[in-house]
């Protein structure tokens, strides 16, 4: 596994394709053992493509590419000027916000993000925000729907650990937000640091929201729309994406008119692109994380790193440590599987309550998403936005120190998750 | 052969859309359905089969137009010789990865045609894997169209420096 | 590898042996019964072969999905997994009736059925033309009931409910034959899909119940016992006539010993006290079930998919009915 991840950086630095230096590096591992068929790479390669959860991308990419062609997005962006033209970073607030909406809605924060990409991004850029602050903030508000329910890296830990879903779903929502203010502060710093001018002097007038809200009320009630079809129980959230992208074209034919055949095509023309981006990238990491998971590296680091100390405070410092290195590397869902049989009896001989534990757990290996070599959610963005990866890193450090004060807060203070679960199932 | 190469890439065009479009499509209506009481449960494991196709079409065609991400921090500063090498280094490998993906692609396909996909009687497996070596044959094709261009430019590029020293 | 280095027997000459290392994959969690079980098979394994042949066991799905998993065991690696009738009935068809609804209905009728001519021909064929050598299917997993939002006493009460099932033919075919519209959902999608009614409620075990947290959506069980579930644990063929005679020997016993065991255990004490559990997060259990109505229309089931041939002459063999 060592030439595994040696080639992989190499390749990597060389400024090969990330894909192919992810699923290259990755097929080193089965020469290595001869008892393995080689097929297992492709096989590895295609199931990625069999996964429910992902179909969720190209459904909201699709999304994202209707919704510029209907003229949603322009309106969308107008009711957004409206209301956060007097602020600095107005649209980039506006991505956080509108995360928060759509983190009720979906659970996987890589189709999140390539939906706002491909819809916000390409117009913050013409309005003068860098390149690497809008990838930035996209990727990292992304995660923030991990927190609010439906979350499936929660799910997943309340199945391995056998914790009650219900309550981390509650226990979420608390952090959720804490991350939606944070992410917000940052961006208000990072706007006056960077100099990025209001767009308008002041406020927008009572009237003028109004004018704006009513034509883009079908802009509006996308997210809306999006929330009673899940509440209704029509859809699943990782089948949700289909109707947006379907409420696209049909405000896009019926309300707005703005949808022709030549739009509709070149829609369909970009997010074939985008899809096969994203995709094949995340297609090729399950070969790379296949050797990980079959020398079981991440249990034997965290059983040697937890052999280190007794001290608690030093082992939960210790936990959060190996769960954003080995996060750097691994998929989320993989290592929810693997270290939650592992950590969740070491937190509660500490202690802590599972509940508890599951929040600082799940939210220490989402922020993986964002973070190189591989980072599924970092990569969807810099794709989609042609943004390098240099650039990306450069911006995302504040707002991954945003989420990471969300994660330190919540350790320190319980009562931020387990308030919410308490007060509605009781203690 | 240069028009059968065009064609090809206009069908692979068509095939990632529509392929893409139907997905959306079939998981929409599938979700109605489902909440009238009727679900069509062949509809979602269409998508999912349609998914394998769309994404590795999509791939090729993300590829052809140098849509797939690279990390260019630590090679920038590199002369242009010394990144054309590399380049070609890369592609070399890439080759011979997608040579791999294949031979073991289609040794699979036809391994695997005994599994049914989702244990739909008569739909084999196969229909699934396939759409890996097909769409890195398609990938091969770019690459190697690819080096050739990098051959071209880079002998060219070459004359020219040759003659700007004055030899 | 790491995983062979370090584990030499007791005596010095063992470790001039050849190691072999088996990696064992089941889609069920931790905390399940199954996983202990599989855990205390590759210990005596283990001991019994002087540390000769190690199990390694993945919780969880880790190694990858179900059909791949089998699929690289046909090919020859040396992987395991844990899986059911539906799945080899892709290789053997007739396989497929022992997940069929009300086949058999208790630990010693599944005791039996390894010992019958045809299963045995059945296993025989998996084993010569598929690559798949199946260690032991003394492995079961309970009862399988109804979980949902009302209660369910008669056939008729399912009508028109949605209810979630793996997405194999016989799985279908069964929910269908007992009167519910069958929906294929991940098992992951079953918690958030009940909560938001996309399903009006899924077919488990007890165990699978308390594991997911579902008492938090669901209200209702009802026991119709329609499938007594019947798990099969695989191995390469390739690999298991690679082993000595005597770690084979060692492999399939330990298998068959451990499958009796947890599955009277599930039977005797498990699923009673996860029905209890779930009792006390406040699901009701509802017992008095038309067994009868239930088992006429599970017959459906065998005749849309035309096992019916093939479990008379099982059921002949057994020497039931
Ligand atoms: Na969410
Ligand atoms: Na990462």
């Amino acid at each position: 596994m060592l030439l595994v991840i040696i080639a992989f950086m190499t390749l990597l630095f060389t400024g090969m394709p990330v894909a192919f230096a992810i699923g290259i590096a990755g097929a080193l591992f089965f020469p290595q053992h001869l008892e393995l068929p080689l097929t297992i790479p492709v096989q590895l390669t295609v199931t990625q493509t069999q996964n429910f959860a992902l179909l969720a991308i190209p459904m909201f990419i699709a999304a994202g590419n209707l919704m510029n062609e209907t003229g949603i997005t322009d309106r969308l962006l107008k009711l957004a000027s409206v209301l956060t033209g007097h602020m600095r970073g107005g649209l980039a607030q506006v991505v956080v916000v509108l995360e928060l909406l759509l983190g009720g809605v979906t659970g996987s924060c890589i189709a999140d993000a390539s939906m706002q990409a491909r819809m916000l991004g390409p117009e913050m850029i013409k309005r003068g925000y860098g390149k690497g602050f809008i990838s930035a903030i996209i990727a990292n508000a992304s995660l923030i729907t991990i927190m609010i329910p439906p979350g499936i890296g929660v799910i997943l830990y309340g199945t391995v650990g056998n914790i009650s879903i219900g309550r981390l779903f509650a226990a979420g929502i608390i952090p959720g937000l804490m991350m939606t203010v944070t992410l917000m502060m940052a961006v208000s710093y990072f706007a006056k640091k960077r100099g990025y001018l209001p767009e308008r002097e002041k406020r927008a007038s009572a009237g003028e929201i109004f004018k704006a809200s009513l034509s883009g009320i079908w802009a509006l009630l996308f997210p809306v729309m999006l929330l009673v079809c899940l509440r209704f129980g029509i859809f699943t959230p990782s089948e949700v994406g289909s109707f947006a992208a379907v409420y696209a074209i049909a405000v896009g034919l019926l309300a707005y008119r703005e949808l022709t055949w030549q739009n509709f095509k070149r829609a369909l023309e970009g997010s074939v692109v985008d899809t096969g981006g994203v995709m094949f990238l995340i297609a090729l990491s399950a070969i790379f994380s296949y050797g990980i998971v079959w020398e079981r590296l991440p249990e034997v680091i965290s059983n040697f790193m937890l052999g280190i100390s007794s001290s608690p405070t030093v082992i939960l410092l210790v936990i959060i440590a190996v769960l954003l290195v080995a996060g750097m590397f691994v998929d989320g869902a993989v290592l929810i599987l693997m270290l939650t049989p592992i950590f969740l009896p070491v937190a509660l001989k500490l202690g802590l309550d599972p509940v508890h534990f599951g929040i600082i757990f799940v939210l220490a290996i989402t922020i993986g998403n964002v973070t190189p070599p591989v980072g599924s959610a970092m990569y969807a963005v810099c794709t989609i936005l042609d943004v390098s990866v240099e650039e990306f890193i450069r911006d995302a450090i504040l707002f991954i120190l945003a989420i990471a004060v969300v994660n330190v807060l919540i350790i320190w203070l319980p009562q931020t998750v387990l308030w919410l679960p308490d007060l509605i199932f009781g203690k | 052969m240069k028009k059968a190469y065009e064609f090809i890439c206009r069908i692979e065009g068509v095939i990632a859309q529509v392929t893409l479009f139907v997905m959306v499509v079939l998981v929409c209506v599938a979700g109605f359905m489902r909440t009238l009481g009727h679900p069509i449960n062949w509809a979602v494991d269409m998508a999912t089969f349609l998914f394998a196709w769309c994404c590795f079409f999509s791939a090729d065609i993300a590829w052809r137009n140098d849509k797939l991400i690279i990390v260019d921090a630590f090679i920038k500063w590199l002369p242009e010789k010394a990144k054309w090498y590399i380049r070609m280094i890369h592609y070399f490998i890439i080759v011979i990865f997608l040579a791999y993906l294949i031979v073991f692609g289609s040794w699979l396909s036809y391994t695997t045609r005994a599994r049914t996909f989702q244990g739909i009687p008569g739909f084999s497996y196969t229909w699934v894997t396939l759409s890996l070596p097909v769409g890195a044959i398609l990938l091969l094709i770019t690459t190697v169209l690819k080096i050739r261009r990098e051959l071209a430019g880079g002998a060219n590029a070459l004359r020219q420096r040759s003659e700007e020293a004055g030899y | 590898s790491k995983a062979q280095s370090g584990q030499g027997g007791t005596a010095k000459q063992e470790e001039a042996k050849k190691q072999y290392v088996l990696k064992f994959n089941h889609v069920l969690g931790p905390s399940e019964p199954y996983h202990e079980a599989f855990l205390k098979w590759a210990k005596n394994v283990e001991e019994k072969t002087n540390g000769g042949l190690k199990i390694e066991v993945y919780h969880s799905s880790q190694l990858g999905l179900e059909e791949d998993i089998i699929e690289q065991i046909r090919q020859g690696a040396n992987v395991g997994q844990n899986t059911d009738s539906a799945r080899l009935g892709n290789y053997v068809p007739e396989i497929a009736v022992m997940n069929a609804p009300y086949f058999v209905q208790s630990l010693d009728e599944v005791a039996k059925l390894k010992e019958l001519p045809t299963v045995k021909a059945w296993m025989e064929k998996l084993d010569k033309e598929y690559g798949l050598k199946v260690l032991s299917f003394n492995w079961v997993q309970g009862y399988r009931h109804f979980l949902t939002n009302k209660p369910i006493k008669t056939p008729e009460d399912l009508k028109g409910l949605r209810i979630r099932t793996p997405g194999a033919p016989i799985w279908q075919e069964s929910v269908r034959a007992l009167g519910a519209t069958p929906v294929a959902l991940p098992f992951g999608e079953v918690y958030p899909g009940i909560q938001q009614k996309v399903i009006d409620g899924a077919e488990l075990v007890y165990m699978n119940v308390n594991g997911g947290q579902l008492y938090e959506v669901a209200k209702y069980m009802s026991e119709t016992k329609h499938i007594m579930l019947i798990n099969f644990e695989v191995i390469s063929s390739k690999f298991f006539n690679s082993l000595p005679p005597e770690y084979q020997k060692v492999l399939v016993e330990e298998c068959d010993k451990a499958g009796m065991e947890v599955s009277k255990q599930i039977m005797e004490k498990y699923e009673k006290e996860a029905k209890e559990q779930v009792k006390a997060k406040g699901l009701t259990i509802i017992e008095d079930v038309d067994m009868e109505a239930f088992q006429k229309a599970g017959e459906k089931a065998y005749e849309a998919l035309k096992l019916t041939e093939v479990r008379d002459k099982i059921y002949g063999e057994l020497g039931k009915k």
